[in-house]
């Protein structure tokens, strides 16, 4: 009996090695590319997903370890594209290539989760196990901040 | 002030209306409208011929369809600079289009119906901007046409605005949509009048660039992000050193694992951009592949560059730049100027070889069949491909289809195809598409390095503090070598643009030391900006040390030394973006700033465009905190501020990872470094505050993906010795421990 995975609000069997990271089950398993590979090692982010909320390095979690939790990716982010950091990313102009943003964005997701008024020094402590090779940290900072304003703004 | 262009003739730029069958066979697109391609001249970049010339080669397709919709097709690649979206803007803007209605598509790679497709050199811009702007005045006019047959009045007394053409007379209105096909019947015309700055929609506005809905929610897809029915997936090991050779390969272990399909050795290809040679495995996953290449055994013969250690080198550059080397240019009497000095000032600034370690390694699908080659590949050069793939496959460039996807950064890296060579190898050996994704680890270990390098200065004042004598060795090995191993030293036109600076020195030699390639040296972003900046930069605030001056003054004075009246722009731009710099970082007030900060200034001309920039760091100790960056940008008539701001800002991330740490490092022939824990590119925590502004003028648009990092590292550098008295010459400053 195969254990499954949920992944987007979507259950799938792990019908793979166990020992697969949970990254390539996402992209080459089920065709999910929106989690990029970037270093293999935990290193760069680009990787990040949510597994029960929390931002993971999906390139050095084995699927199974994962197994029988909730998985978020880049793709079920939001329904619409309109979860505050991605409406902040836009306003911000933050992409260049683009290709670290989805990781950026789902681990300053699981950070805005508990910090409802970011400073500086938390956004960097946060957001530094990030690269971005193009150079947006500028912007990402001011989109984090102005997504943790529209999503804790008083009533 | 408006430009009027005459089309067409043999060597202009040429406007042409394709006919809808030629079109529709050439491209594939299935509606109607309007379809018009143009043409211009081709174009070289760091001295390599880009295309084959021919009489059509369209590189801007405007496609309005009957219901309106426009689709602009961009055949420069996109790496996340903002050509896609900065280029068709400037489109749309000759086009009256609207924004919103404009859909832009990734030219696929055919040079014959885009033009040259080769992207780098900052060159996009500078080249494209004009026909860009043509193709869409062009339309206009055939739409305008359209409508005033169809009113039966004459095209004066019609207006184009925001997808529509408007009847002055009367007001009335037909929309792009209704007169799409109608404007394909009209004659294109025969010369544009392009707009006035004035009237600018578009260009030189703050656009969002057009993919980033798309980015933010996971759906663009990138070069590793491929996916097709039937698809196999590879990993790959190359042999550490240049030039070594596969000895022998257990695929015995390798082979048991379950989901390998074939283990394939690949030979070295021995033309440009071809693989180094490697052994790779192909299976039915990516980390299936990866996990089955640990088990090969594999034994290399190493070859004559085992013994490539990089501090021995650098060592070696450092003897030969501060001995006489081989001449390059020379002008005026060095030997008098130096005799008659008040002071000499002599230096050696040194650099590292880079890795681009663009965030996407490198990645492509290839699907070789019997009679047909394609390929979707994260490029910058999609004619490379064609190239390369037609030589090994013994085919002809055109029946190569390359399919550009976007890349996740680049910088240089992937104008070389060496990745997607591998990728036809792999399909040709198991008969399906593959999908080659090189780990990080061989992305750093078997790169296209920025070159080494060493430069002397000797530079000689006069009692007035003027500078009168300039000698300049530089040694490093050349990109040349990529295509002629055999070179004992970067040519003397590699120099061409220390020789060319625009300061006014009366007496001036500049000469090659000998550096032969050990490694593969290819175009890294701002290429030699990075190192002539820094020593250029670096060297006059050595200058207005010695001569008890300061930094901007002592520059002024060099550049109003300047003479030669066909350095006269160069001299006023370069001293305006520098005054700008002054101003902005309140450089003249730098005397108030706490004892620990300092304020450090450059000014670098490079890929046509100028920028100065400003940097304010604190240091304690041995630590250098980059509080802020002015970075004060001239090229001409900017297309879109957003992207060139953002370019600006990825110039200073990146200035710091090379100035402050990284560097890559190689003992017995190999690369020491293997993935970001010690290739250590800046991160978010190190973040300074970067403000860009534009020079207002009306010098045509040039470049902006490289000319931000020449004045970095000098700027950063002067800044440390205002801090703390410590001249730090050798780039990276605080390299890692390796």
């Amino acid at each position: 009996m195969s254990q499954s995975i949920k992944i987007n609000d979507k259950s799938y069997p792990i019908d793979v090695d166990g020992e697969m990271p949970l990254l390539w089950f996402l992209r080459d398993r089920l065709e999910l590319t929106g989690t990029k590979f970037g270093c293999g090692m935990g290193l760069c982010g680009a990787c990040t997903v949510h597994i029960d909320g929390q931002a993971t390095r999906s390139c050095v979690m084995p699927v199974s370890a994962a197994a029988g939790k909730t998985i978020t990716t880049i793709e079920g982010l939001s329904e619409n594209a309109d979860h505050p950091l991605q409406k902040a990313w836009i306003a911000n102009k933050v992409p260049q290539c683009g290709y670290c943003q989805a990781g950026q964005i789902m681990n300053a997701a699981s950070f805005l989760a508990t910090n409802k008024k970011p400073s500086s020094e938390d956004i960097d402590n946060a957001m530094q196990g990030n690269i971005c090779r193009c150079g947006t940290y500028q912007r990402i900072k001011q989109a984090v901040v102005d997504a943790a304003d529209e999503m804790y703004k008083e009533a | 002030m408006s430009l009027t262009n005459p089309l067409p003739s043999s060597n202009k730029n040429t406007v042409s209306n394709q006919s809808r069958r030629q079109f529709l066979k050439n491209s594939g697109i299935a509606t109607g409208g309007l379809v018009l391609g143009i043409s211009l001249p081709q174009k070289t970049i760091a001295g390599i011929k880009m295309g084959e010339d021919s009489t059509f080669n369209p590189n801007a397709f405007v496609h309005i369809a009957d219901n309106g919709d426009t689709l602009l097709y961009c055949g420069r690649c996109e790496m996340g600079q903002g050509i896609s979206t900065a280029l068709p803007a400037a489109v749309a803007d000759e086009l009256d289009a609207d924004w919103t209605r404009v859909s832009i598509k990734q030219g696929e790679g055919n040079e014959e119906k885009y033009g040259p497709q080769a992207t780098g050199g900052s060159a996009s811009i500078r080249t494209m901007y004009i026909p860009m702007r043509e193709a869409g005045a062009a339309a206009k006019v055939m739409l305008v046409a359209a409508a005033a047959k169809v009113w039966g009045v004459s095209s004066e007394q019609c207006v184009a605005d925001n997808h529509f053409v408007i009847n002055k007379n009367n007001q009335q209105k037909l929309g792009y949509g209704e007169l799409a096909s109608l404007a394909a019947d009209q004659p294109v015309p025969d010369s544009v009048t392009l707009k006035e700055k004035k009237d600018y929609k578009y260009i030189g506005k703050d656009l969002a660039r057009h993919n980033q809905g798309d980015i933010v929610v996971g759906r663009l897809t990138y070069g590793v992000d491929t996916k097709m029915p039937g698809l196999k997936y590879a990993a790959i090991t190359h042999c550490p050193v240049m030039g070594g050779k596969l000895k022998s390969v257990d695929k015995t272990q390798a082979m048991k694992v379950k989901g390998v399909i074939d283990v394939v050795e690949i030979p070295r290809f021995e033309v440009p951009f071809g693989s180094l040679g490697g052994v790779a495995v192909v299976a039915d996953n990516t980390w299936t592949a990866q996990q089955a290449l640990k088990k090969l055994k594999i034994e290399w013969d190493l070859g004559e560059h085992q013994s490539y250690d990089t501090k021995a080198y650098k060592a070696h550059l450092v003897k030969n730049v501060e001995n006489p080397a081989q001449l390059a240019a020379e002008r005026g009497d060095i030997n008098k100027a130096f005799a008659e000095a008040e002071h000499v000032v002599k230096a050696t600034y040194t650099g590292g070889h880079l890795s681009h370690s663009p965030m996407e390694p490198n990645a492509s699908v290839v699907w070789v069949q019997k009679d047909s080659c394609e390929v979707w590949a994260a490029t910058q050069s999609p004619g490379d491909i064609q190239k390369v793939l037609a030589q090994y496959l013994k085919r002809e460039p055109k029946d190569i289809m390359v399919n550009v996807t976007m890349a996740g950064g680049a910088f240089g890296r992937k104008f070389k195809c060496d990745y997607v060579h591998e990728a036809a190898v792999l399909s040709q050996a198991v008969n399906a598409p593959v999908q080659l994704t090189w780990s990080r680890e061989e992305d750093m270990r078997t790169g296209y390095y920025h070159s080494i390098s060493a430069q002397h200065i000797e530079a000689s004042l006069d009692k007035e503090g003027n500078v009168t004598g300039w000698l300049h060795r530089a040694a490093f090995p050349a990109i040349a070598s990529l295509f002629n191993p055999s070179l004992d030293r970067a040519p003397a036109n590699n120099l061409g643009d220390v020789d060319n600076h625009p300061f006014g020195i009366a007496n001036y030699r500049s000469e090659t030391g000998e550096a032969k390639a050990h490694t593969r040296i290819g175009w890294y972003r701002a290429v030699y900006a990075i190192f002539y900046g820094f020593a250029f930069g670096s060297a006059a605030d050595e200058l207005a040390h010695a001569s008890k001056t300061d930094t901007v003054s002592l520059l002024n004075n060099i550049y109003d030394n300047n003479k030669n009246p066909e350095q006269a722009e160069q001299v006023a731009r370069s001293k305006a973006a520098l005054a700008m710099a002054a101003k902005k970082c309140n450089w003249d007030n730098r005397g108030a700033l706490p004892s620990n900060q300092g304020l450090g200034i450059a000014v670098h001309f490079s890929f046509n465009s100028y920028v100065a920039m400003a940097v304010r760091v604190e240091v304690n100790g041995d630590d250098i905190k980059v509080l802020e960056v002015d970075a004060i940008v001239d090229c001409g008539q900017v297309l879109n501020t957003d992207s060139a701001t953002a370019q600006m800002e990825g110039a200073v991330v990146m200035g710091m990872s090379l100035s402050l740490r990284t560097e890559v490092v190689f003992r017995d022939g190999a690369v020491v470094n293997s993935n970001f824990h010690n290739y250590p590119v800046l991160r978010i925590n190190e973040m300074p505050q970067v403000n860009v502004y534009f020079m207002e003028n009306d010098y045509k648009p040039t470049g902006l993906g490289e000319p931000g990092l020449g004045p970095f590292a000098p700027a950063l550098a002067n800044a440390v010795f205002a801090a703390s008295g410590k001249r730090y010459r050798d780039l990276p400053f605080k390299p890692m421990p390796m």
